[in-house]
């Protein structure tokens, strides 16, 4: 049910409510989790984040949804990337003195996984970030008129669940 | 800034605490109960009990450790006991601390309740604990049997062998009857073998070849061929005879080879019936075992419970603790310092005081207790010591250490000055008097390395008086002589010498008065009960002398009987052998006779000599 709600308020957020840089942070957080292993301390902070500022948290979860299949045929790929950067002669004294440090050694940044992913969706986060909100923009002018007249979309309204959840929303106020 | 989002927050962390509060305690007291309990075999009890995860402290009131070999004892317990865990190993989820007071030690207490502990399954391979500790039990049950006390050295022998079953006579029996169905079996053999038919067949042929009956070359030449097939024959006979032969001799003997193990039977009966008629065999060892055997023994093997568990537990922790699996796409960590390499648990350091049931003060220092002794470097060192007001001291001082690629433990425990008004030195009846004065000592010393072992533990006895008087006049005479004999003895020491490895083990007991117990019984019962031995030995070999005589007898005959066959059969054999032999040397003379006249009829009539 927590999920519907949050997928059905992404929709409406898509349409017109919400900022599109709300959507986007809430976008690139969840990709940022949903690429990293998930039993890591950054993305504790990373939900502490995506809980107190103002992005949306539907996004949020779609993206993590998305980007986690995504991780699992790109972790071979983060693996390497981990390895170059752990034993690249320039970082080594970089490496050791972070390692000592136990609140960074807390991060595991020392996991070829852990660090290639996040550093990757560091990295991913500059370009999909503008990219987002470009595509938000763009959906809401271009394609968000045509969704809602989907087959798909007529039944998905048309559905018990959905109607149901309107009716509950309702009550709640 | 989202406020439900900070007010969820703080909804999560006041669960978190919430639970924590609740669940923890009762959690974490019941997972070291069950754990600690396996490793000891009995249950292990904590009073008072509480974890503070935000303090990151471990305290209680009383930790009772029950010995396993008395469930309504305690080994120790401990009184309130309070100690810190070190932060940043706990995110590692390594359990490191650097101190930790245990007050109010005690040993042996007794429970209010059974601390009876239902032992998991563990299906274990027997090691070398189990096979040391089941060797030194052997010894120990063999010392109990050696009961000098009930010795004779006199025997009625016929009422003495009428209890008994003589196994010989009836191995005898078993081996006749076997044999029996052998011998029978060979006559078979000897009887339906196809050697004598051929024989026949050959001496026939030979018998229907009638040399001067042969007219030409020709014919000689065609008796010949048949000649050479029936020595071909012939020799294989030979051969199947030769291998009947060998067969025979090959099953003949391991049947015939009980007979020459008659002597041993009779030999192990004599030695059974010397057991049952109770004489003894007056040795310094024999002696030693039985007076202070079991004591000794059974003390050692308590030691080596203890350093059992020790060894498996730091064995088993440093053999799985760093095995890292490296699941698909998990990733690898990589290590830059050894600063996170801490072992899974660490007690630096335990600071004991406390005080044993007989009132000694204790205190002493346990260090470095580790699930990895590779990781912190040190082996674990327990030194704890301590005397009362009348300078009974115990000191107990072990190193286990799991440095090394072999396990080494070595424990060193001295309980020294203690009375033994009114005990006894030995639980054996050849000592039944209690002591009216003196001073004992129990030490052990114990190393192992692997499966190597070099203990020595003893007691010692000083400045001690026996009290005869109260056991009143002896019982018999062996009792006397012994009394006589240790009367003027003030200092009584044993030492039990477990060494080698348990494939090999060398288990020795000796004591300063064995000597003196051998001497005393060699001087006066020895002959009594040489008399005795001979006496049953002559009567044992009576009585299965007839049997013996009957049995050897039936072989010898029998194998005469089967060797007279054989040779029989050999010597047809080798008679148409020979006679085939004859037989082709005559044909060979008159193929040339007739060759002979057959060129001089050619010559007598066309002139050329061929």
């Amino acid at each position: 049910m927590l999920l519907l709600k949050y997928l059905s308020k992404l929709l409406k957020e898509l349409s017109s409510e919400a900022e599109p840089s709300q959507l986007a942070g809430g976008f690139i957080l969840g990709m940022i989790i949903g690429l990293t292993p998930i039993m890591s301390f950054h993305n504790l902070i990373i939900v502490v984040l995506i809980l107190v500022l103002k992005v949306n948290i539907g996004m949020a979860l779609l993206s993590f949804t998305v980007f986690s299949g995504v991780a699992y045929l790109a972790d071979p790929g983060f693996h390497a990337f981990g390895v170059w950067m752990l034993e690249h002669d320039g970082l080594q004294s970089l490496w050791t003195s972070i390692y000592d440090n136990e609140w960074w050694a807390m991060t595991r940044f020392y996991n070829t996984v852990v660090l290639g992913s996040f550093v990757s969706a560091l990295l991913l986060c500059v370009p999909m970030f503008p990219l987002t909100i470009y595509l938000i923009k763009n959906y809401r002018t271009h394609i968000h008129a045509r969704v809602q007249k989907t087959k798909l979309m007529q039944a998905l309204k048309g559905s018990k669940i959905y109607s149901f959840y309107q009716t509950v929303n309702k009550v709640r106020g | 800034m989202r406020i439900k989002g900070i007010i969820l927050i703080a909804i999560i962390i006041g669960i978190g605490f919430g639970l924590n509060l609740f669940f923890t305690n009762s959690w974490l007291k019941n997972k070291i109960e069950y754990n600690a309990s396996v490793v000891n075999e009995a249950k292990v009890e904590f009073d008072g009990f509480d974890f503070s995860l935000f303090q990151l402290k471990l305290s209680w009131d009383r930790l009772q450790v029950t010995n396993p070999s008395n469930t309504m004892t305690n080994t120790f317990e401990t009184g309130a006991t309070e100690f810190k865990m070190e932060f940043w190993p706990l995110l590692w989820k390594k359990v490191i601390v650097e101190n930790v007071q245990l007050m109010g030690f005690q040993l042996d207490t007794e429970r209010e309740t059974d601390g009876y502990f239902e032992m998991p399954e563990i299906d274990e391979e027997p090691g070398f604990f189990s096979e040391l500790t089941s060797q030194i039990s052997g010894e120990i049950a063999k010392n109990a049997q050696t009961q000098l006390d009930e010795i004779k050295t006199s025997v009625n022998v016929d009422s003495l062998l009428a209890k008994m079953d003589l196994q010989a006579a009836h191995k005898m029996d078993s081996l006749k009857t076997g044999l029996e169905q052998n011998y029978s079996k060979w006559e078979d053999t000897f009887k339906d073998n196809p050697i004598e038919k051929n024989v026949a067949e050959i001496k026939k042929s030979v018998e229907g070849l009638e040399v001067p009956k042969l007219k030409n070359p020709k014919e000689a030449i065609a008796a010949l061929e048949d000649v050479k097939k029936l020595a071909e024959q012939a020799k294989k006979l030979k051969t199947e005879t030769e291998q009947l032969k060998k067969d025979f001799e090959q099953d003949f003997n391991s049947t015939t080879s009980g007979v020459g193990q008659i002597d041993g039977w009779i030999k192990d009966d004599i030695a059974s019936a010397v057991s049952v008629a109770k004489l003894p065999d007056f040795d310094v060892q024999n002696i030693g075992s039985a007076l202070f055997g079991g004591n000794l023994l059974g003390d050692f093997n308590t030691y080596i419970e203890y350093l059992a568990v020790a060894r498996e537990y730091g064995s088993r922790f440093m053999s799985s603790e760093e095995e890292e699996k490296i699941e698909r796409y998990e990733g690898k960590n990589y290590e830059f310092s050894d600063k996170y390499d801490w072992p899974g648990l660490w007690l630096k350091k335990i600071e004991l005081s406390g005080r044993t049931n007989t009132q000694i003060d204790l205190s002493g220092l346990i260090t470095n207790i580790s699930s990895n002794q590779k990781k912190t470097g040190y082996p674990i060192l327990i030194d704890i010591g301590g005397s009362d007001k009348n300078n009974v001291s115990l000191s107990v001082k072990s190193e286990l250490n799991y440095l090394g690629a072999e396990p080494k433990e070595n424990v060193e425990v001295v309980y020294d000055g203690f009375s033994l008004n009114k005990a006894k030195i030995s639980p054996s009846k050849l000592l039944p008097y209690d002591l009216k004065a003196g001073k004992g000592e129990i030490s052990a010393s114990i190393n192992l390395i692997n499966r190597k072992i070099n203990s020595e533990m003893s007691y010692k006895a000083k400045g001690i008086v026996f009290d005869f008087e109260s056991e009143g006049k002896p019982k018999n005479k062996i009792e006397g002589v012994l009394r006589d004999a240790i009367s003027d003895v003030d200092m009584v020491y044993a030492t039990a010498i477990v060494d080698g490895t348990s494939d090999k083990l060398n288990i020795k007991v000796r004591s300063n008065i064995d000597d003196l117990f051998v001497n005393a019984l060699k001087n006066t019962v020895q002959k009594e009960v040489d008399a005795a031995k001979k006496k049953i030995e002559a009567k044992v070999t009576e009585e299965v002398a007839a049997k013996r005589k009957e049995v050897e007898k039936y072989a010898s005959e029998k194998e005469a009987q089967l060797r007279a066959e054989y040779d029989r059969i050999e010597a047809s054999v080798n008679e148409q052998l020979q006679k085939v032999e004859e037989k082709r040397e005559e044909l060979e003379k008159k193929k040339k006779e007739l060759e002979d006249s057959v060129k001089g009829a050619i010559k007598k009539k066309i002139g050329i000599d061929f």
